[in-house]
This record gives structure tokens, sequence and C-alpha cells, in this order.
């Protein structure tokens, strides 16, 4: 199709000669990206998008309108509205990221307010079955250092701003919800007794003050009109020896004011006295909180049990009785730390509780309970928070396996290799018939069955989240195939590594992640295999070191595992599996600091005992540790990565090499300068002598964290501060018209005495960037397409050939248009058409087994999972190919050749009668 | 330590580069390594003086290697490990210096007649962020007899190169070359007559080509 459109160029250009220059150049544009849009029908057909709130901070039900649901607002600045039913979300409001999208306050009347920012404040009101904004007003406080511990309810349609100052007293202020008028000025109370350590119950302000033994309780109704302070001794609650100043007040949305002292008595305030609850709080871990049923409030807590597992239990708060109905302990929901977010529960017709309890835990998953402990749905908000994902093949099904290792042995005699054939081909007979005799129930089960599929297309992508969750997703449906949970996980800067893939077949596949121990910062590796989710060989592994960088052995051993290299604080190497060492050979490592842009290089090595690290180079990328440089983005390449063609051809004919170095690392750095602001340095080394390849700087700019490099090509995105435009640059290596050494020869960086060329350009990007990445096919056959995720919510595809610093030069130069500083996002190159995505992060690509594509996954709020094909899909028929039509049309023709042929010969027969 | 002066002086394409650098100064490159250097770790090899940055000529003044600087690269060589030279690059803005280390492997650098070329990258505000040493392939083995062996070293200072910007200027520029051709003009096809317009002469051929295969059928009838 480009091809054919070149030669049609003509047509268009007497079509559009009114138009101006940039109009055919849009059109033009289009005509090339043709194969980038779908078909309406081919929505969610190899794409599908998951969408999520992240952790929740504030949750009700609404029970006031038509439409059950609960309005959540969560940790990551999302207000949205779950349904009842299914969990899924119905509507959904993304805030800024940043302290202004901070909700405060979530409370559900008619309408949904929300208080959000810090200083000023937005109040605002939603239509809570649609999600439509309904009024909006701002609220700056004039004392800006206290405003922090502000505090907001809401109180017959009155919004409550409460702001303590410690050791003196509270300023209570009261707006109308909707207007924001001012009822009156600020009321001071006084309340020296006010500390850092005091809970609001809404309206009573409650607070532990006195000397050590000898404490007393405070609690003020800060909204009434007559002040009237309920002390009472602490001493009458709990005994002051164990007491470690601790109140705390009680989870979901509490309709009578209550807390908890010393996490185990429960304390209400009724009457404008303190009441103690006949009930304790059971387990010093234990969420509390008081729901109120049919028949009086309860007070109900859950936990987990060292022995039954999840446990729930519900008291009445004036009996103390318990409630049989809702008591649970479920051994095998796995729900860590459960917090109760909220509850409700009514009668139903036969005098039956009917209860809904929303649980989160600590691993940020979103439970809907109903009585008796059946969860209804779940919800794995950790996915909003995906710090790396990886993509892993599928192993081969049992009969591909016997068939593989059939023609892997290649000892034995021939009657050996055919009695072998001879099984292997019963063997598949067997299953054959086995297949036939049950082949309902066969198509009856679920996508169980995780083998390979013909073209590659199918695979797992392993996620890690930030809170330590470990996910197995299926690429195709989304769904979620297993999932380990790790609490003692920090995963900043968490690495994954393929270290067996699963094609050989007695050893299972074998994926290694490697983060931080929560506490203690040390290394903490956890081995899983990524088809099942179970741990496997080193299981979870806590080492006593911190570490500062690893590696993937690039050799397997015998068992085709490729052993992990640790380089700890103190420069010492840990080999894991410790057997391995001796494959260790010409292996070089670099550790970059980010805030002073220092890099080392390491070269290990092994003395027949144990692996050594030399360090071998140090560079100061930004001069000195001391002049402020940082190292914003550091792009290798891809371990694994194949180069197709090691030249490219240019428009007269003559082959032009490419400068193809494995260790080469683009690092970006950012500092500040005397002259020009603010400057951005692309500093391209090689990572194992320590040498740079190629460097340049941009004045007046600023870096961002996003850049890409394979093959030749390095591009990298930046902040031009001078034009207030972000702007992308692009490198690209040349070895010149000669290669420097024979073909088929390997590359040695330590040999390196010429310099390569370099041809470099910059463009404009009329967007705002949040992540980018290349497309990777199997065999780099196919085109580099750039993916570019928008703050926009867009995933954009642009070819390579738009970008390249060689512009014009290549073969294709001649078709391609002149070089427009400007790149142009083609509505059409957008991937996820019109599927926003909230807050894009990060972009992760992987080769298909089909060379034409490219799998694509984009994390963020939102997941996003397509296929591309840079090149198009010329190894693959076309989706909506016509089987039958060419059925038809060939039968057809077979038909006719035959009864043309009989009548023909009827005809000759004729003729020669006459 | 018998240091013996050798003064090699590179001129680059200075014309080139003077625009990259802000700033101009002084700058001295002290070289150690760690061969033959008794109790310390690391011993003086030479040294590298450059008047201006901008002008990137330098005085490199190196020691001579005696026989057990040579034995000692031979040991190291021995288990293929790697010489390593540690620098310290002081300038008149940084006068506590900045500490860089390179390597080279110990079996090409003796392989080579001790030939190296060090490669010093300077940032446009004249700091240097790398000085690195590769071994060069100079085919003139190591000749024993004397007792010392000169260190061939080339020194080139290399500058970070401003990158460059979009190109918007000359693309209007284009842009109004291209108005103007037309206003003036129509834009002047150079194409033949065939390149032009075969995408019509290709169909009508054909269709000539073939009602002309099917008719001289009914006329092989006739002749018949």
């Amino acid at each position: 199709m480009g091809l054919l459109s070149i030669y049609f160029k003509p047509n268009f250009l007497g079509l559009l000669k009114c138009l101006n220059k940039l109009n055919w150049f849009i059109v033009f544009f289009s005509l090339i990206n043709l194969s980038v849009c779908i078909y309406e029908d081919q929505i969610g057909k190899f794409d599908w998008r998951q969408t999520y709130v992240g952790r929740i901070k504030f949750s009700q039900f609404d029970t006031v309108s038509t439409a059950k649901k609960i309005i959540v607002a969560t940790e990551e600045n999302v207000l949205a509205a779950l349904n009842l039913k299914t969990g899924q979300v119905v509507w959904r409001h993304v805030f800024e990221s940043a302290s202004t999208g901070n909700i405060q306050l979530l409370q559900i009347t008619e309408k949904v307010v929300t208080v959000s920012g810090s200083n000023p404040y937005l109040v605002r009101g939603w239509n809570s079955a649609t999600g439509v904004l309904q009024f909006e007003w701002s609220l700056t406080l004039q004392n800006d250092e206290q405003a922090d511990f502000s505090e907001w309810w809401v109180q017959n349609d009155m919004l409550v701003h409460m702001l303590p100052v410690f050791g003196s007293h509270i300023e209570v202020t009261m707006y109308n919800l909707a207007t924001g008028q001012n009822r009156g000025s600020t009321t001071k109370l006084p309340a020296v007794w006010a500390n850092d350590g005091c809970i609001v119950t809404a309206p009573y302000y409650t607070c532990i003050h006195g000397p050590m033994g000898n404490q007393q309780l405070f609690s003020l109704d800060v909204t009434s009109n007559t002040m009237h302070l309920i002390s009472q001794p602490l001493s009458e609650y709990v005994t002051l020896s164990s007491y470690d100043s601790n109140l705390r007040p009680l989870d979901g949305n509490g309709i009578i004011p209550a807390f908890t002292v010393d996490d185990r008595k429960i304390i209400v305030i009724k009457n404008s006295r303190f009441e103690l609850l006949k009930t304790d709080v059971v387990d010093p871990s234990a969420s509390v909180a008081i729901v109120d049923i049919a028949n009086g409030p309860v007070v109900l807590q859950t936990w987990i049990d060292d022995t039954q597992g999840f446990s729930m239990r519900a008291n009445s708060v004036s009996t103390g009785a318990e409630v049989s109905e809702l008591r649970t302990s479920d051994r095998e929901l796995r729900l860590p730390d459960p917090e109760v977010s909220a509850a409700v529960c009514t009668k139903s017709a036969r005098e039956q509780l009917v209860c809904r309890i929303l649980l989160t835990g600590g691993d940020d998953s979103v439970h809907l309970m109903q009585q008796g402990g059946r969860i209804l749905w779940s919800r794995e908000e950790a996915l909003a928070n995906v710090v790396a994902a990886e993509f892993v093949d599928l192993p081969v099904s049992d009969l591909d396996a016997a068939i593989e290792s059939e023609f892997d042995q290649k000892e034995g005699s021939i009657w050996a290799a055919f009695s072998r054939r001879l099984q292997t081909q019963f063997q598949q007979l067997q299953t054959l018939v086995h297949s036939i005799q049950s082949g309902e129930v066969l198509e009856d089960d679920p996508p169980s069955a995780l083998v390979r599929d013909y073209f590659g297309l199918h695979k797992i992508i392993v996620l890690v989240t930030e809170v330590g969750k470990i996910f197995g997703m299926d690429n195709l449906s989304g769904s979620i195939l297993w999932q380990h949970y790790e609490s003692q996980l920090d995963t900043e800067h968490a690495v994954l590594y393929t270290r067996r893939a699963a094609r050989h077949p007695p050893h299972d596949a074998y994926l290694t992640v490697v983060g931080k121990h929560q506490e203690t910062g040390n290394g903490l590796i956890i081995s899983l295999n990524p088809i099942t989710g179970s741990l496997i060989g080193e299981r979870v592994l806590q080492l006593d070191v911190q570490l500062l960088q690893v590696a993937v052995l690039h050799q397997a051993d015998n068992e085709k595992l490729h052993a992990l290299i640790l380089l700890d604080k103190d420069e010492n190497v840990q080999i894991l599996p410790q057997s391995a060492a001796p494959l260790v050979e010409n292996m070089f490592m670099y550790v970059a600091e980010r805030n002073t842009a220092r890099v080392q290089g390491y070269a290990l090595i092994y003395n027949g005992q144990t692996v050594e690290a030399l360090r071998t180079w140090l560079v100061q990328l930004g001069g000195s540790a001391d002049a402020g440089h940082r190292i914003v983005a550091v792009a290798g390449k891809a371990a694994g990565e194949r180069v197709h063609s090691p030249g490219r051809v240019l428009a007269d004919r003559s082959v032009l090499y490419k400068y193809v170095n494995p260790n080469l690392v683009l690092f970006l750095t950012e500092g500040p300068d005397p002259l020009h602001k603010d400057v951005v340095v692309a500093t391209c080394v090689d990572a194992a002598s320590g040498a740079i390849v190629a460097a340049q700087a941009h004045r007046r700019a600023r870096a961002l964290p996003h850049a890409l490099h394979t093959e030749h090509y390095l591009a990298y995105l930046y902040y031009n501060d001078k034009q207030r435009r972000n702007e992308i640059a692009t490198l690209e290596l040349y070895e010149g018209k000669q290669r420097w050494s024979g073909a088929g020869a390997a590359f040695t960086s330590l040999w390196a005495e010429r310099a390569p060329g370099v041809e470099r350009l910059a463009y404009i990007l009329p967007a705002a960037p949040a992540a980018a990445a290349a497309t990777a096919t199997e065999r780099s056959l196919t085109d580099k397409h750039v993916l570019l995720a928008l703050t926009s919510g867009a995933i954009i595809e642009v070819p390579w050939a738009y970008l390249e610093g060689r512009r014009g030069g290549g073969e294709e130069g001649a078709m391609l248009p002149a070089p427009a500083p400007e790149i142009m996002l083609a509505p059409e190159a957008r991937l996820n058409y019109n599927r926003t995505l909230a807050r894009p992060r990060q972009l992760y690509t992987a080769p298909a087994g089909l060379e034409s594509t490219s799998l694509v996954l984009a994390t963020g709020l939102d997941l996003f999972y397509t296929r591309v094909a840079p090149s198009k899909t010329f190894d693959l028929l076309k989706d909506d190919f016509d089987y039958y039509l060419i059925t038809i049309v060939l039968a057809a023709l077979i038909v006719a050749t035959y009864s043309t042929k009989y009548f023909a010969s009827r005809k000759m027969l004729k003729l020669a009668w006459k | 330590m018998h240091f013996q002066s050798l003064a090699v002086i590179l001129s680059l394409g200075l014309v080139n580069y003077a625009a990259c650098i802000d700033y101009d100064g002084w700058l001295n490159i002290k070289i150690e390594h760690s061969l033959n250097c008794g109790t310390e770790k690391y011993c003086p090899r030479g040294n590298i003086a450059l008047k201006s940055i901008r002008a990137g000529a330098a005085v490199v003044d190196q020691i001579h290697f005696n026989k057990g600087h040579i034995q000692a690269l031979k040991n190291l060589a021995e288990i293929d490990s790697f010489y390593t030279i540690r620098t310290l690059v002081t300038s008149a803005e940084n006068s506590k210096g900045t500490e860089f280390f390179s390597s080279v492997k110990a079996k090409a650098f003796l392989g080579n007649g001790l030939s190296d070329v060090i490669n010093a990258w300077v940032l446009p505000n004249g700091a240097v962020i790398a000085v690195s040493f590769q071994v060069t392939n100079a085919s003139q083995p190591l000749s024993l007899e004397s007792g010392t062996q000169k260190i061939n070293s080339n020194f080139y200072l290399r500058y970070v190169e401003q990158a460059p910007v979009p190109d918007t200027a000359t693309y209007i520029q284009k842009l109004e070359r291209e108005r103007e051709a037309r206003e003036k003009g129509d834009l002047k096809d150079n194409k033949s007559f065939l390149a032009k317009y075969w995408m019509y002469i290709v169909p009508i051929a054909i269709f000539v080509m073939i009602s002309g295969a099917s008719n001289p059928e009914p006329a092989a009838q006739g002749a018949r």
C-alpha cells in the first residue's frame, strides 16, 4: 500500500492543488499509515483495556440513588463509582497526581461531595449517578503552615472545617456546602490539650493529654454552640502501665462517634459522655467499624487469625451480644491486613440480614463480601501501580515436547530412532483418538491449556506492582492467572529477569524478581514459575547486604538456567546458583549513581574459586560529583536483541554500515549551567570499556526520563526551555561505507580505535510524552516504530522513518516528504483509538512468534494491551480474509473447467460431423 | 623516578570545535598507574598539560617503562587481567581535581608496544567528563633489548558537541519557495509523458490487448 500510494501521488497532487502544502502533507501521511488504523468490528479484538482506581482511601455506599453503587476516593487521587453487582467502574474522575489532587474528604448525601487539594482546597459536588460536576468552589486558608492538619466533614448541609493549633486552640469554620458561603466568622475554641495525636470522630475532637501516668481523655463537640468539654481520666479504660498513647478512629464510615484506645478498648461518645463498649478489640491489628444493622449498631471486626485465617465478627454495641450471621472465618481467602472500608446492612423481606461489606487488603485488593463470607467480586487495585513487566513465552504442549525431544536425540542407532518414531506416532494417534472421544468436553474447558500457540501470540505477562504483589496475566484475555503477595518486597527499581524460558521441557520456566527488603533495604530475591506462579529454586531469598547492581549471565548452565550475578555494596560478587561461577567470562557491569552522575564499570573475573569484581573504569558524566548533574534516563539495548541487517542501502546503491555495539548505553543527564540555565547532556558510553562513543549537549533544556535504544538508533526526549516545547532528539551511529570487521566477526569493545559517525537531528513533539518504547520483533526484519504514550491518554505509533537522524539518505529516502521539523501525530496512528488511558506511565514491548507482530503493554492507572505490525501483517492473512468466497470461486472454476472441457469436446464432435 | 621530557603537541581542527566551548582555561591531567609502585597503590605515570582547552594543544609527558614495569604488565597479561590507569584532572575552576579510571587489557597493551590513545571528553562548560585509554594497533612489538621502553600515547581532546535543534527555518523557507513557485506558474513537472500518465495508458493498453486477443477467433472461424 505504501509503495502504491507513492505512484498515485501525482493524482492526489492534481486533486489537492487548491489545498495548501500542509494539508497535502497530512493527506499523504494518512495514506502511508492506512494500515495502522483498525476497522470498527476489530475493536477489542486484539486489544483490551482494564481500568483501575488505586488503593481505596474513602468509600461509601450510595444507597440514595436507584442504581446501587459504591463511591470511592483513592490514594491515586481518583474519584470513582463502582457497580455494586459487578465491581466495574461506572464513572471515574482522575485528579492531578500531585498534592493538588489529594482527596481530603468524601461525603455522600444526595450528592457526592469531595474536598481535594492542599491549600487552596477545592470543594466539589458531583452527581452520583453520572459523575457530572454540579458545583465547585475554592477555599484558601490564611494559615498555610497549619493547613496540613485541617479536618473536614459535612454536617447538616454545612461543610465543617476544623483547624487545630496544637497547645492553644481550635478554629472551626462552617461553610454552606453548595455555595461556600460562610455562616459567620471563625469560632475559636480554647483547647490547650490539643496535640498531634488527636483524632476526629465527627463532630468530636478527641485527645489524650496530661502528664505520664495521669493522662486525661478529652473530647469536644466542636460544632455545638455551647462548649461542653468531656474529660475522663484515661486510667478508667486502660491500665496505664502498658499505655503508649495511641488513639485510633474506627474504619468505615462511623455512624456514631467512636474510637479505640491502645488498640484494645472501644469507646463511644454517647449523650456527651464516654461509654466503654463491652466488646474488646479482638486482635491489635484488627480493623474495627461500627455498622448500623436493622436491630441497632454493631461493632464489626476483621483480622487475620493465625489458625483460622481471615476472620470477621460482629457484636451489638448496646448489649455486646454476637451477631451470628456475620461471623466468618475463611482460611482460603488470602487477604492480608483486611480493613473494613464501608459496610451496609439491611433486612430483607424474610427478616434476613443482608449485608455488603467492602474490604480493602494490605495488597491493595478490594473485595465486596456479603454476610456469610461469600466474596461477590474482587478488584486488584495493585495493578494501578505496575513497576515492572515482562512477557514470558508459554511452554510447548506435551505432544510437541515429545516431538522436539525425539529430534533432539542425535545419538543412537537407526533401529532405536525408528522405534522411537513409532512410539511417538502411536502416542499421537492415542491423543487424537482421545480428543475425538472427549471432543465436546474439551471444548467446554476454559482456556486452561497454557501452551504455546502456532504464531507465538499467546504469552503470559508478569507484572510486579508497587505494593509488592506479583501477577501473572494472560495477554490475550487480560485475566489474572496467578498472584503472589510479598509484603516485605519494596519494589522501587525492582527488576525482572526470565532466567529460563519455557522451551526446555523437563525444566520449568524460571523468573526472578530482584527488589529490596521493605525495612532493611537489603536485596530480596523472589524466584517463581511464571506459568503457574509457584515459587521455585531460590524461592524467597533474603540477602544480608544491599545490592548495587544485578545482571543475568548470558551463558546458561547445564540446567539451561541463566545465573544471577549480584554486585553488593561492598563490591563483592554473588552468583546464584553458586555452581555457575566458572561460566563467568567476559562479563562487565556498570553502576550509575543517579544523583551524582558518576558511572563506574566493573569487569567480573573468575579466579578459579570465586568471582571478583574489578573496577575498570569511572566517568563523571556531570564533570564532577558536586556539579549538580544527575542522571535522568539510562537506555541500554534489550538483552538478546537481534540485528537483521548490518547495513543500510543508500539511494546510490552503496551500503552504509551500522555501528552495532551491544555494550552501548545511553545516559541522559541534566544539570545547571552558569550560562544556559540548564543543560541536558546525552552520552553514549561503551559499558565494557568505559569509552565515550558520542556525546551531545542541549542548552536551556530539561531532560525527560524517556530514552530508547535499539540497533544503531538512539532517541530521547527533552523539554526545550527556550522554545517551551517538547522535542525528541535522535542519533544514528554508522561505521561508514566500509565495515570495520569482517562479516560475522564478534564485536569487541576493547579494541575500539575508530569512532563511529553520528547522524543527529531533533524534532518537535507537539504533545507531552509520558513514556516511549520501540517495537520489537523476533528477527528484527520488520521496521522499527516508536511508540509514544502521551499524557493526553493516547499511544501514538510513529515510524522511525519520520524520526531518523539521517534524513532522506536511505533507499526509501526519495519517497518521504521533505523533513518536517514537527512530528505529525496522526489520529489514525493512535493505537488505543478512543480508549483513553489515564496516566500512562510505561510502555513494554515484546516480540511475538510472528515476525511481523510486536506485542505492546501500556501500564499506568489503566492497563492496555494490543499488538502492532509495523510493516503490516505480511506473514498473516488479513483478518477479514474471505475463506468461503475463495473456496466457492475455486470450486466454481474447477467445475467450469470440466464442464467447458465436456462442452468443447461435444462441439468438436459436432463440427467433425458437419 | 626518572622523568624524561617528551612533548607531543597535537593540533586539532580547532576552528570547528571552538564554538562548542563556552569557557576556556588550562587543564592538567595527572596519570597514575599501579605498576611497580612498591607500597603505594598508585604511582605517577605521567602528566598531560593543556594551556587552553579551546586550543586543544597538549603536552604529554610520560615515564619510560623499565623492566620492573614490563614484568608487572606481563604478570597481569598472564591472567588476562586489566592494566588500570587512574587520572586526576585539575583545572582553574576545579583545583581539587576529579578522579577518573580507565583500563586496557594488559595483554593487548604489551602486544602493541605500549601504544595507546587517550581521549578526554570536555563539556561545553569546560568540565572533563571522562578520560579513557584505549590500545591502538601499533604493530610494533616490544623491543626488550633496551632497558627502558617508551609509551606511545596519542592524546585527543574531544568536545561534547552542541545538539542540533529542530530545523524550522529551512522548512519554512522551503514552503515559501514552493509557494512562490506556484504563484509564478505551475510547478514544472519535468517527468516524461509516459511517466506522468502511465496509469491511464496501461489500462487502455491492456483493454486493447484483451479485445485484440478475443477478436481473431471469429476471424479464424470464418476462414475455415
